[in-house]
């Protein structure tokens, strides 16, 4: 702990270094620092600077990190010469300013070896690191020596350096060439530098990959920099403030890049960072290309500088633009963004599939699955009647709480569905946010088809529940009537006979008149029994095939009965029986049938009844008539009735109830 | 006669032992459910249990499983099993399986003379088996049935042979002599391809057998 918080402690002094060392020289800006334009004061300030900003807030997250040290370090190369010119005079300034250029390149390409974990690649390439060293060392060393007078406006400046022994000796020696292989070596180590990352991005996966691309992308800034910095040499003699701003860029770009990786925040943006870059760089070109060619061609024609070729050029390059953007955005999108690209394009192709009615909203589950690569990846829809997830069938379902990410989805800010994936797809938020918003509007329609089929069943189950209920209470009241009144009408019937025979001998005139009494009770009860049997047979209980047999004996017309002995559900056998019943009423009182037939037979858990009478035929369903409320009691089961009744062909009616026991 | 009573509505449980004893039987125990009742059977083992279907706990069937349980354990106690509606299916098979057993609907107790007589018949090994279940035994025939060439008068001497009366217990019923419904029952048994038997149980036993098989 304590060599953490020294290290901690010891990026803070190195840092504050590198701001006072700069700030000595900002502070004289005329002095060292003059040979800056006034204006690019601030930004070299911020350009020299960033790395030692970005190297101190690593190191106080994670003081091992070498990482922070390489910046800090860089930083510190790079200002602590203001000091030092300060001390030792202009000669040597500018002596350092001519010959420490390297040292730009020197931290990035370092970064580029050990980036991100602060270790090389394999134990290996620390040969190559230390060749780099030596390239880099041994270059500014022999550029240091360099005896040659400043040009230009330090013309009169003195170099301390100007007769030293050492490149004299190497000057006779013809040693001085050296600083060609040295150039080489540096040329070298920065391809040696691109290689190791690009091989750590082809073995990165996830976050490391994240943050190897950053790195990748703000890397690439370095041969541009050396290109344009050579081409400046070679042309000028001298590096141009052209140029200058651009690596000034580098080095704020490669800082920030790095601080962004190794800290993890917006890690994911590098995936859009790129694609664009990639778009625009390309656009870019693109579009100078063809600004170049009618330009040049147009002019060989027209001749001169025609103010019409240039419009004509700017024309085609405003006509070409929009076009192209898409063109060159499909195409890195393909390219650069396989998953993404493909993704999008299966669920687009579906979203076409269900408009050709050739697939069901509700598969987008697996679609979307299928488009992240993710095989275990579910899909919950959120209902918000009953605050719960449903699957695709419409099953209220609680997602289970394991080892996938869990992501919710929105729509106009409501909640539409609930995505379970792989953690890892975390990682490449490209491809999740890309699929889930392509397929936002497939999600939405089939949580709202899930949501009325559940309404629809459950309107369904209620209408069912009301007609059991209706059947319970025709039990209830049956036993009622049985139990209660028609118990008590028997007991007072025994009463009145007990009473009879205590009669005594001249009261016996009256036992004819309690005769007829207990007779008129006897009647009440058998009233009380025939109603009692209509509001639900009691030999229900005894199953469909017993209670239609009884029916068949009160019926006034023959009625064939051919059931079967098994069993279904109490409601189904209630449902079945009633239907036969108001089919015969109606088969004898309106259709005068002088014979019925009910035919019940199960087959693949549906109880099938038919019942059919040769009577006059030319039944209809009405509202509110019979046969509307028979077609009501056998929905509610979930079944299907169908009546066939031309006039004067008899009636059919057939009914299929579910029985699934 | 000794007679236990199980029916769990106090007044008609009090009205039955009143006609029970009005007519001079014992009546030995009153009780309103199907576990006194097994406990009373088996302390007086009486001539008679008088069983409601419906008792207490749950008022489903407690009284006929009761009666099966007397009839298999107490195989010398008739049982005479009392319900508000037609239960046929039990009550046949145990009419047919066994003597000593009756089915009656309660309202037959209001026609006192009959219901003593069907009483006094089972106490003493025979059956009574209430009309309403033999007239539904006795559904209108259909095609081939062999009951359908018993004559109108026939059909009705079946049916109370059915109900378990005796020739003078029919004779009586139909203002006929016993004489003839001697001869009817024998043209009866004959056509239907039965024994013919001079016990009235056996004969009632014979009779239902048969109408069940034509029912079922």
């Amino acid at each position: 702990m304590s060599c953490m918080s020294g290290l901690r402690i010891a990026a803070w002094v190195v840092a504050t270094a590198s701001v006072v060392s700069l700030g000595l020289g900002l502070a004289d800006i005329h002095g060292v620092m003059d040979w800056l334009p006034i204006g690019l004061a601030p930004f070299v300030a911020v350009a020299w600077l960033a790395p030692a900003a970005v190297g101190v807030v690593i190191a106080n997250r994670q003081p091992r990190n070498r990482i922070a040290w390489v910046l800090l370090l860089g930083s510190f190369a790079l200002t602590v010469q203001v000091p030092l010119s300060l001390a030792l005079g202009e000669g040597w300034g500018l002596q350092m300013g001519r010959a420490l250029w390297p040292l730009l390149y020197a931290w990035p390409i370092a970064i580029t070896f050990v980036f991100p974990d602060g270790r090389f690649l394999t134990p290996r390439w620390r040969w190559i690191g230390a060749f780099g060293v030596i390239s880099f060392v041994g270059m500014m060393a022999i550029a240091m020596l360099d005896p040659e007078p400043f040009e230009g406006d330090d013309a009169s400046v003195a170099n301390p350096l100007a007769d030293n022994a050492v490149s004299a000796w190497m000057e006779d020696t013809g040693l001085w060439l050296i600083w060609v292989v040295f150039w080489l070596g540096i040329l070298g180590t920065l391809v040696a530098g691109s290689v190791s990352m690009v091989l750590r991005l082809r073995r990165s996966t996830g976050v490391e990959r994240l943050q190897m691309m950053w790195l990748a992308w703000s890397a690439a800034l370095i041969p541009i920099g050396l290109v344009l910095c050579a081409a400046s040499w070679t042309v000028f003699g001298f590096v141009d403030y052209l140029v200058f701003p651009f690596l000034l860029l580098m080095q704020v770009a490669i800082a920030a890049s790095v601080g962004i990786a190794v800290l993890r925040y917006r890690l994911y943006a590098i995936e859009r960072i790129v694609n664009r870059t990639l778009v625009y760089a390309s656009l870019t070109f693109l579009l100078l290309a063809v600004y170049a060619v009618i330009t040049v061609g147009l002019g060989v024609f027209v001749g001169g500088d025609s103010t019409w070729v240039v419009a004509v050029a700017t024309l085609a390059v405003a006509v070409a633009f929009r076009p192209l953007r898409a063109r060159i955005q499909d195409l890195v999108d393909r390219r650069f963004r396989r998953a993404r690209y493909e993704g999008v394009r299966r669920v687009r192709s579906f979203e076409d599939e269900v408009r050709d009615g050739v697939q069901a909203p509700e598969a987008i589950g697996s679609v979307v699955a299928e488009a992240l690569g993710d095989p275990l990846a579910d899909l919950y829809f959120w209902l918000p009647e009953t605050e719960a997830y449903a699957d695709a069938t419409g099953e209220a379902v609680e997602p289970p709480l394991d080892a996938r990410a869990r992501r919710e989805i929105r729509r106009d800010d409501t909640r539409t569905a609930l995505l379970l994936h792989d953690p890892t797809l975390l990682e490449r938020r490209d491809l999740l946010d890309g699929v889930l918003s392509a397929a936002g509007l497939s999600i939405e329609m089939a949580r709202l088809r899930v949501e009325v089929r559940i309404q629809l069943a459950e309107v369904e189950a209620s209408r069912t529940r009301i007609v059991e209920a209706g059947y319970e209470e025709r039990r209830r009241l049956e036993r009622d009537l049985h139990d209660g009144a028609q118990q008590r009408l028997v007991s007072l019937g025994v009463q009145l006979r007990r009473l009879q025979m205590s009669l005594p001998r001249e009261a016996q005139i009256l036992s004819p008149a309690l005769d007829q009494i207990v007779d008129e009770v006897g009647s009440a009860i058998g009233d009380l029994r025939q109603i009692a049997a209509g509001v639900r047979p009691a030999r229900l209980d005894d199953g469909l095939a017993a209670a239609l047999r009884d029916l068949a004996r009160t019926t006034p017309v023959p009625l064939e009965v051919d059931a079967p002995q098994e069993r279904v559900a109490a409601s189904v056998e209630a449902a079945a029986y009633f239907v036969a019943c108001e089919a015969i009423t109606n088969a004898v009182k309106h259709g005068s049938a002088s014979k019925v037939a009910v035919r019940a037979h199960r087959e693949n858990g549906t109880l099938h009844v038919r019942i059919t009478d040769d009577g006059i035929g030319g039944a209809t369903v009405r509202r509110g008539s019979g046969l509307a409320g028979l077609r009501d009691r056998v929905a509610a089961h979930g079944g299907t009735f169908e009546i066939v009744s031309p006039r004067g062909g008899g009636t059919t009616l057939q009914v299929a109830i579910p029985c699934e026991s | 006669m000794r007679v236990v009573i199980a029916e769990d509505t106090v007044l008609l449980r009090e009205g039955l032992a009143g006609l029970l004893e009005d007519a001079g039987h014992t009546v030995l125990a009153r009780v309103g459910d199907a576990e006194a009742l097994l406990a009373v059977v088996a302390e007086h083992e009486p001539e008679l249990a008088i069983v409601d279907v419906r008792m207490p706990p749950t008022y489903e069937d407690e009284g006929m499983r009761a009666a099966v349980e007397i009839r298999k354990l107490h195989p010398n106690v008739g049982v005479l099993v009392l319900s508000q509606h037609v239960e046929s299916r039990f009550a046949i098979e145990l009419v047919s399986a066994e003597g000593g057993f009756g089915y009656l609907l309660k309202d037959r107790v209001l026609d006192v003379g009959e219901f003593l007589d069907a009483a006094d018949r089972v106490s003493r090994g025979g059956s009574a088996l209430d009309p309403e279940v033999v007239k539904q035994l006795l559904a209108p025939p259909q095609g081939d049935d062999p009951l359908a060439e018993l004559t109108p008068r026939e059909r009705e001497v079946l049916g109370l042979v059915a109900e378990g009366r005796t020739n003078a217990s029919i004779a009586k019923e139909l203002w006929l002599t016993e004489k003839t419904v001697e001869t009817h029952v024998r043209s009866i048994l004959g056509k239907l391809d039965l024994p013919q038997d001079g016990d009235t149980h056996r004969r009632v036993l014979a009779v239902v057998t048969y109408l069940r098989a034509s029912v079922a």
